[in-house]
């Protein structure tokens, strides 16, 4: 009786809430009716089916046989497992409880080596402890009670969500992974019981989808990102962060699940529909901070360098993002150096457009075993085959992801010198450049600088060494085989610059000066707004005659986001609203 | 995998059933075969989980047989404590103890340590353990339920490997990559042995004479002391290649070494000079070695990816093992 009210009730919400809700409402039912049809195997789509009420059979065959298989495990099958159970348990017949639960006693739930993986791990261990208490060792995979894992799972958790607020994420600002914090904190805010977690992992929603709308443009993660695939760094609207912008920014307007520049990677991964069926409802400053892109602003952000467990003076030294966001492009980098192994984004330009490929950068295509060895444990000298294995990319001369202990930044509003100083003997030693073949425009300037244009967005690129053309499938890359390198770039747009050419002949009149280049490594740009640039790789970076001090960031600097380095206090604004989170007093204020 | 191992260890059984290169205690004792495996970092990361963890092959049993649990295992360790038998797991998840012989384990370890690359286990007590991990050396005195970082006086926070002097239980050595450390007093204050040369990756205290300490590096070959860590000079013979790992007979009459593309080198005059053993053509590295305690004949070496290899004429001839695909971090024979 209980199953068939459950099934009903959620049947009747579901048709209910179709008729006129606010569009959240609709796009999660929309979500919620498409994963629920979805064929391939996982935890989310037997959850949409059972939640919505189709295919029942099918879906409990699907999760018998997920929980039957012993060749998969670990952490996203723990969060994921768990997050499924409570969301559907009413509904389950015993036997599928019981090989549930046995799931977390005879299965290994690897935890991993990534701050993602300990989330999702702790999570998951979190849930299932709380779920299951008053077990015994025997009962676990991992010989500990159930106390003995709720306890560390908490203790964890409060760790991880106390480090988050006050120094910042390691994996941050990830268009893919930031889908593996969102959505096993959709599930504890969910399920935990206990009200303090409860309220933390809702802050915690909160704080990752404000740090993910400062830098949000029409659907793209805008910025430097700590990791992503290569995939998704030269097609931003294709990375998972794509979706959670579509459930609950409301944009790009196209469902991620019909575009066919989404769909092929991402295939079976329907994470966003623990959004759907979530209790979680982002509060309406972050969806507004989020979309409202009338004036152009500037934000910084502070975060942290990965665990560093091997040539390093400090284990999380601070990561500076510095990103400036319009209504038709932004430009954000970070300070450069190795910052994340094998995926990190340094920084780029990317432009609001119905064209997939709406990006700019340049990168240098580093690969060390030294590199790895800063944040895996084994032998410096396999790690780059390890890696290689996996990643696929990460010794290529092509690949488009890579942090580089020759490239840095400096950036201010919409422009940024990006200088390189590669090494004697490194092994690729050379830089690309991105450039998306479907830019209306592609000029190169008699002055040295190169001219794009795609849409309203205008985009001046000036190399300061020879380099080469090579015509790519979806894309031209620029090559600069000089090690001493560089580039400078300057944004536009129509609404600041009124036309193409007028931002060419604005930009064209400023030219570069890098005298000596190969000696001092020193680069000064007067910007067309007339701000005076100076950067030397490896010494300072000086802007209108004042030395740019990265020890006094903020924690969040922005008209809409804001916070003191270490306080652990973080603040939303925007127009006369205003919402508090207070992670010392795990209080939400507004 | 597991069938073309079938097909390599049914006639090293058949040997050892006939019993003809084994002991007498050995055959009563129905010992097993322990070895550490991990496989790619990534692999193990999205959830496919057969290939990893510990392996074990019993005398008389023709497979090696993935005992849960899986993650990532860089080491096993086994002890004797009055009647209970402890069998230890460093790896990913955690130090692990199973007193059944891998039927059941407990992870004694919690959130503080990371991944568990080494541990150590006092010789008379069980209540007193080492781990060695990315983020530093931790100690247990109450068999596992709490440990306190002990790193005063390490320049660096990845510890690779701890071990306890032979003699000394108090005394015990680590390596940071960069050279050995001791400290003699359990722990809590560690001091830099100058073995002459940074980059150490390995180190063995000679069985027989505990003053013979050995430390492989990884530009520098081998470095010998004879005096227990005062001074060192390189062994002979040896090229400068990566020597990653190091292992005597028990009667300290043959120590073997190996690393990357360095093949088997062995010494009998107690590590002072080596000889090339066995060239391990198509092999990349070595991460671990093994010698039969009771058939010094018998020798068997982990690899990084091609899994075991064993000999069973001193390094003469040499033939697969098992696990053919598998990261062999280490290898131990225990007794039932």
């Amino acid at each position: 009786m209980k199953k068939i009210v459950f099934i009903c009730t959620m049947c009747l919400s579901f048709a209910v809430s179709s008729n006129g809700q606010s569009p959240f409402e609709q796009r999660r039912l929309q979500l919620l009716e498409v994963a629920s049809v979805e064929r391939e195997r996982g935890f989310q789509t037997v959850t949409a089916k059972l939640l919505a009420g189709r295919d029942r059979e099918y879906a409990l065959t699907m999760l018998d046989s997920l929980t039957s298989d012993e060749a998969i495990g670990g952490m996203f099958y723990s969060y994921s497992l768990i997050g499924c159970y409570l969301h559907t348990r009413v509904v389950l017949p015993d036997s599928l409880r019981k090989k549930v639960r046995s799931a977390y006693r005879n299965r290994t739930m690897y935890r991993g080596d990534t701050e993602n993986h300990w989330v999702t791990y702790y999570t998951g261990l979190y849930l299932a402890a709380q779920t299951w208490p008053h077990q015994d060792g025997t009962e676990w995979f991992n010989g500990k009670s159930s106390s003995e894992n709720f306890q560390e799972s908490t203790e964890w958790l409060n760790h991880w969500i106390r480090m988050s607020a006050r120094i910042g994420q390691g994996e941050f600002d990830s268009p893919t992974y930031i889908s593996v914090f969102i959505t096993p904190m959709l599930v504890l805010y969910d399920f935990a019981q206990d009200p303090q977690m409860k309220r933390k992992a809702q802050m915690m929603l909160d704080l990752l989808f404000a740090d993910f709308a400062v830098e949000h443009l029409k659907g793209n993660y805008a910025g430097g990102h700590s990791r992503d695939y290569p995939e998704d760094i030269v097609n931003p609207l294709a990375a998972p962060s794509t979706f959670w912008a579509w459930l609950y920014f409301g944009e790009p307007e196209f469902a991620p699940w019909s575009e066919a520049r989404f769909r092929p990677r991402h295939r079976g991964a329907w994470e966003p529909l623990f959004g759907a069926v979530s209790s979680y409802r982002l509060p309406d400053i972050i969806y507004r901070i989020a979309t409202d892109r009338t004036k152009p602003y500037v934000q910084t952000k502070t975060k942290r360098v990965r665990n560093i467990i091997r040539f390093g003076a400090e284990k999380n030294p601070p990561v500076f993002k510095y990103t400036y966001m319009t209504r038709h492009y932004a430009l954000g980098s970070l300070q450069g150096g190795i910052l994340q192994p094998i995926q990190q984004h340094t920084w780029d330009v990317t432009y609001a457009s119905g064209k997939p490929y709406n990006t700019l950068f340049t990168l240098h295509p580093f690969f060390s075993g030294k590199e790895l060895a800063m944040f895996f444990p084994e032998e410096q000298k396999f790690l780059s085959d390890e890696v290689d294995r996996y990643h696929k990319v990460y010794t290529n001369p092509n690949k488009w992801n890579s942090s580089s202990p020759y490239e840095q930044t400096f950036q201010h509003k919409n422009a940024l010198i990006v200088l390189y100083n590669i090494e004697q003997g490194a092994i690729h030693p050379h830089i690309d450049g991105f450039f998306p073949k479907n830019l209306e425009q592609r000029v190169v300037d008699k002055s040295g600088w190169i001219f794009c244009k795609a849409g309203d967005t205008y985009m001046a690129f000036f190399p300061l060494k020879p380099y080469e053309w090579i015509e790519e499938e979806i894309n031209w890359r620029w090559r600069s085989h000089e090690l001493k390198n560089g580039a400078v770039v300057e944004i536009g747009s129509s609404t600041a610059d009124v036309s193409f050419d007028r931002f060419r002949k604005k930009v064209s009149a400023s030219i570069p000066l890098f005298k000596n280049f190969e000696e001092n490594l020193t680069v000064q740009y007067t910007t067309r707004m007339g701000d005076r640039m100076k950067f030397t790789f490896g010494g300072e970076r000086v802007l209108n005659g004042k030395h740019v001090d990265f020890a006094r960031y903020r924690f969040f600097d922005g008209p809409y986001l804001q916070s003191e380095y270490k306080s652990g206090i973080i603040t939303m604004l925007y127009k006369g609203s205003k919402r508090v989170l207070d992670f010392n007093e795990v209080s939400i204020t507004e | 995998m597991n069938s073309s191992l079938h097909t390599i260890l049914t006639p090293l059984l058949m040997f050892w059933l006939s019993g003809s290169a084994l002991p007498e205690g050995n055959q009563q004792d129905s010992s097993a075969y322990f070895a550490a495996v991990y496989f790619n970092r990534g692999s193990t990361a999205v959830g496919t989980l057969g290939d990893i963890g510990l392996f074990r092959k019993r005398e008389g049993d023709t497979l090696w047989i993935n005992l849960r649990p899986n993650t990532i295992t860089p080491g096993v360790a086994f002890a004797k404590y009055g009647g209970a038998s402890l069998l230890y797991l460093a790896g990913g998840n955690g130090l692990h103890r199973s007193a059944d012989r891998g039927k059941s384990w407990k992870v004694l370890t919690g959130w503080q340590t990371n991944e568990i690359l080494s541990v150590a286990l006092h010789p008379t007590s069980s209540s007193i353990l080492y781990i060695s991990t990315p983020f530093g050396v931790f100690k247990s005195t109450d068999g596992g339920e709490h440990w306190g970082n002990k790193m005063r006086g390490f320049k660096s926070w990845y510890i690779r490997q701890v071990k306890i002097d032979l003699d000394v239980p108090e005394s015990i050595y680590a390596i940071d990559e960069e050279t050995l450390y001791r400290s003699v007093n359990g722990g809590e204050k560690w001091s830099a042995l100058n073995v002459g040369v940074q980059g150490v990756k390995c180190f063995l205290q000679h069985p027989v004479d505990h003053d013979i300490l050995l430390v492989g590096t990884e530009d520098h070959g081998i470095r010998i002391s004879l005096d227990r860590g005062k001074r060192w000079r390189a062994a002979q013979g040896l090229p400068s290649s990566p020597v990653y790992a190091l292992r005597s007979s028990q009667d300290g009459k043959q120590i073997y070494a190996a690393g990357y593309q360095t093949g088997v080198w062995k010494s009998e005059d107690r590590g002072r000079s080596w000889t090339n053993l066995w060239l391990a053509t198509g092999i990349d590295a070595i991460y671990s070695l093994f010698v039969h305690p009771n058939n010094p004949d018998h020798i068997i070496v982990g690899t990084n990816g091609k899994g075991m290899f064993e000999s069973l004429d001193r390094g003469a001839t040499w033939r697969q093992a098992g696990l053919p695909f598998a990261h062999v971090k280490q290898i131990e024979l225990y007794p039932n």
